[in-house]
């Protein structure tokens, strides 16, 4: 019993970054009405170019790093944004779809490339602090991960609902023709979305690697894929509801990794989406609004 | 021929429709009237099975329309024009009358295999038939999406038509057209009428709907508030008032 | 001269994948599963010749069945999901077909050693080509034969009454029901045509490369398959065989240049092709 406990708790506290991700495919898909394959791959890469700072700076602090992956991330989604949504006229959505997926191999590679394949090692914080309640552990390293990824939460959300650039951003989602007729540059805020997400991806992919200790390319696949879970669970355009499907689908995973084992764990929770897509295609939280 | 019985469409608290009485006779071009908003185009889309009725019938030649999926609708006989043209824009004039060939009778009439995978010639005539009746035999090969507005709705009307119909809903087909193209177009549906086509004309250009109906019904907020002959609508107060709010003398 | 043998072989298989996802393109729908069904085909087939003695021809066929039938139970779940859910959707299932592989044992002892599927590993010695002397030219001609025949099937197809209501049903829903179109028989059915395709795509394809593993089956080949009909177009055939000929060409050229930077290369391709043609090399009929 505890320890299906623990394993739910680790799972949650871990699952705070695949809310991250599902936060940044959904936030794309409510203002574009797109998907942007490329995103996970995106944050890994942001949190293998936080390594760049190392090699300037050998003995950095972590910290560091981590803001170099946040930076990186950024830069990143701007040059997603470029190279697949800013040319290509958004009445193609085959067209954009698919290059996001070029993006996605192009980063992929890019990075398995400079690291010749070789998996990287990534600073964590407070890895070595335990909280314990008796047999019960949290680990501190997760609980930074948690800390972390629900500040870039509150963050985003007082960005969405504080700011005029929020403001404007949700507006274009609900009606991007009305919203141009008022002045809104349709362009600067789609590319701002793009950056914003960027950044947060470059976090959650520093975060990743920080909790699990190495970043390996072949991260990125799976990534996208319960990314995408996350997303679809929580209702595509949805905040609030990656963020719970987020942590929904950590502690899940967490849990069935507990009794089933790490092999069949991911295929338990492609059933969960199924089941979701069965009887909840909407998602958690179905979007509001939305057009035609 | 069609028999809406207290028939109600509601969206979460709007009341599209509200509780209406219809009753079109075979042969009869019937229209519908109302302002904006009224639910011209919610009884349509009903009518059609887009929407299941909150509550009401449908009766279509004496059967209950209940559960009958848009597809198996058409085939019973009702067809439908769109208010914002919705061609097949990619394919020619021709394949968009082709792919509407979805009547009863021409299911029975050809097998599985010759009505898919078959050729044209079997249907060659028929459609130039449509094409003739709607004057865009010139333009068949042409992209749906390349034609002229007018030709647009022609084409729309004349697709309309290809699946045989006994019933046939027209959805504002006059809008946007001068009063030439009005006339032609009524020319037409009485043509249709002709044929043995039953018609519900839902429409807001009165130049057509007082020319060419027997019977109208106008709608206001859901409701039916009044019905009769052209003569007896104009002179109406309750749809002067609908339509022009407060007393007019 | 075994070089272009093996290229043309390449190009063959990979059209058959690209067809398989070009038929259900045109109904609108965007499917990530096409690899999966490629993968179903590909075991089937190589359990069939290997395990069962089965010749060639008839283990397509059930390559073929094999595919139509799980693309067909894929079919009806799908009609549910929309749009780019149906993406995320069908490139789960995908991976969940490639995870069954990574788990999947099943072996047989034949003399002193086992063969069959075995997880992780894959499955070796699917041998029927070289066990029964064929060339590498005959195995190319042969793979071509189902690939002309399949072009052949789809260019009928299009240019019957079924081929314009797949691509009304891909345009507008709402009016392709309007006006009678019955949309779960259209889409399911060309779900499992492309199913089937894909099916015999993957038979083939287990026994020219005589080893299949699960990491064949993933992400990257769901991505080609979807690839070669939207780079390509969908206004015919030709448009995807372009598009495998197009890709397939530069990988292997650049192969020779680039060294192994040759998926890196892909990613560039598609990211440029998409920028400079949106609607792909032989895209829909110009608008005027």
């Amino acid at each position: 019993m505890l320890d299906f406990f623990q394993s739910v708790s680790d799972g949650v506290l871990f699952g705070a970054t695949y809310a991250l991700i599902g936060i940044g495919f959904t936030l794309v898909f409510g203002v574009m009405h797109k998907l942007n394959m490329a995103y996970a791959a995106a944050s890994v890469g942001g949190a293998y170019a936080g390594l760049l700072v190392l090699k300037v700076m050998s003995a950095a602090p972590p910290v560091l790093v981590f803001l170099g992956a946040f930076a990186a991330g950024g830069v990143l989604g701007w040059l997603v944004y470029l190279t697949c949504f800013h040319f290509i006229p958004l009445s193609s959505p085959l067209a954009t779809l698919m290059s996001t997926v070029g993006m996605l191999l192009l980063i992929d590679e890019i990075i398995v490339h400079v690291t010749e394949g070789m998996p990287q090692n990534y600073p964590a914080m407070f890895d070595d602090v335990m909280l314990r309640a008796g047999d019960f552990t949290m680990r501190g390293d997760l609980l930074l991960v948690f800390g972390v990824a629900v500040l870039c939460m509150v963050a985003l959300m007082l960005l969405l609902y504080r700011t005029r650039l929020g403001l404007a951003t949700r507006a274009v989602s609900q009606q991007p023709v009305a919203a141009r007729l008022c002045g809104i540059r349709l362009e600067q805020v789609n590319a701002t979305t793009f950056i914003i997400t960027g950044l947060l991806g470059g976090i959650a992919g520093a975060l990743i690697g920080a909790s699990v200790g190495t970043l390996s390319p072949l991260l990125t696949t799976p990534l996208t894929v319960k990314g995408l879970i996350v997303t679809v669970i929580g209702g595509l355009g949805s905040v609030p509801g990656a963020i719970v499907a987020g942590l929904l689908v950590g502690g899940f995973e967490n849990v069935l990794q507990l009794y089933r084992g790490v092999t069949e764990r991911d295929l338990y929770v492609m059933l969960l989406l199924f089941v979701f897509l069965t009887f909840r295609p909407d998602g958690i939280f179905a979007p509001k609004g939305g057009r035609d | 021929m069609l028999e809406l019985q207290a028939l109600s469409r509601h969206f979460g608290g709007v009341r599209a429709v509200d509780g209406l009485d219809l009753n079109v006779r075979e042969g009869q071009i019937f229209g519908l009237i109302g302002p904006n908003g009224s639910g011209k185009s919610t009884t349509v889309n009903v009518i059609t099975g887009l929407f299941p009725p909150t509550t009401g019938k449908i009766l279509f030649r004496g059967e209950d329309l209940a559960g009958l999926p848009t597809h198996r609708r058409l085939r019973a006989g009702i067809a439908r024009t769109f208010q914002n043209i919705r061609l097949f824009g990619q394919l020619s004039v021709w394949q968009n009358l082709w792919v509407a060939q979805n009547s009863a009778e021409d299911q029975a009439r050809q097998g599985f295999f010759a009505r898919w995978l078959g050729g044209q010639r079997g249907v060659r005539a028929e459609i130039a038939q449509l094409l003739e009746f709607s004057g865009l035999a010139h333009r068949q090969d042409e992209l749906a999406a390349n034609l002229a507005f007018g030709e647009q709705r022609r084409l729309e009307l004349a697709r309309a038509m290809a699946a045989k119909p006994k019933l046939l809903l027209l959805d504002e087909p006059a809008a946007g057209m001068n009063s030439e193209e009005i006339g032609q177009l009524r020319e037409r549906i009485l043509k249709l009428r002709e044929r043995g086509v039953t018609i519900l004309l839902v429409e807001h250009v009165m130049e057509l709907v007082m020319g060419v109906t027997d019977r109208i019904a106008v709608l206001n907020f859901g409701q039916k508030i009044a019905e009769g002959t052209p003569a007896e609508i104009q002179a109406h107060p309750a749809v002067r008032k609908a339509y022009l709010g407060g007393d007019t003398a | 001269m075994d070089f272009y043998f093996g290229l043309v072989q390449i190009i063959g298989v990979h059209t058959l994948l690209g067809l398989s996802a070009y038929i259900v393109l045109l109904t609108g729908q965007v499917s990530l599963a096409q690899a999966g069904f490629f993968a179903v085909g590909a075991y089937a087939a190589g359990m069939l010749t290997v395990l069962a003695g089965w010749h060639l021809v008839p283990a397509l066929g059930a390559s073929a069945v094999c595919g139509a039938g799980v693309a067909c139970a894929v079919g009806f779940p799908a009609l549910r999901i929309k749009g780019l859910m149906l993406v995320i959707a069908t490139l789960a299932f995908g991976e969940g077909v490639r995870l069954f592989f990574f788990n999947f044992d099943y072996q047989v002892a034949r003399g002193d050693i086992k063969v069959g599927p075995l997880g992780g590993e894959g499955f070796r010695q699917i041998r029927f080509f070289p066990e029964h002397g064929w060339t590498t030219g005959e195995v190319m001609l042969f793979i071509w034969v189902f690939v002309v025949a399949a072009m052949a099937l789809l260019w009928w197809f299009d240019r019957s009454r079924y081929g314009s209501v797949l691509r009304a049903v891909g345009e507008d829903e709402l009016a392709a029901q309007s006006v009678g179109i019955n949309l779960t028989a259209v889409k399911v059915s060309a779900m499992t045509v492309g199913g089937a395709i894909a099916g015999v795509g993957g038979g083939i394809y287990a026994h020219y490369t005589t080893h299949i593993e699960h990491t064949s089956f993933n992400i990257l080949l769901a991505t080609f398959a979807i690839a070669y009909p939207i780079v390509g177009g969908l206004r015919n055939v030709f448009g995807t065989l372009l598009a495998v000929i197009f890709v397939q060409a530069f990988l292997i050229e650049g192969l020779r240049f680039l060294g192994d930077w040759r998926n890196l290369l892909f990613g560039a391709l598609i990211v440029l092709a998409m920028n400079l043609r949106p609607s792909g090399f032989l895209g829909a009929r110009r608008r005027a």
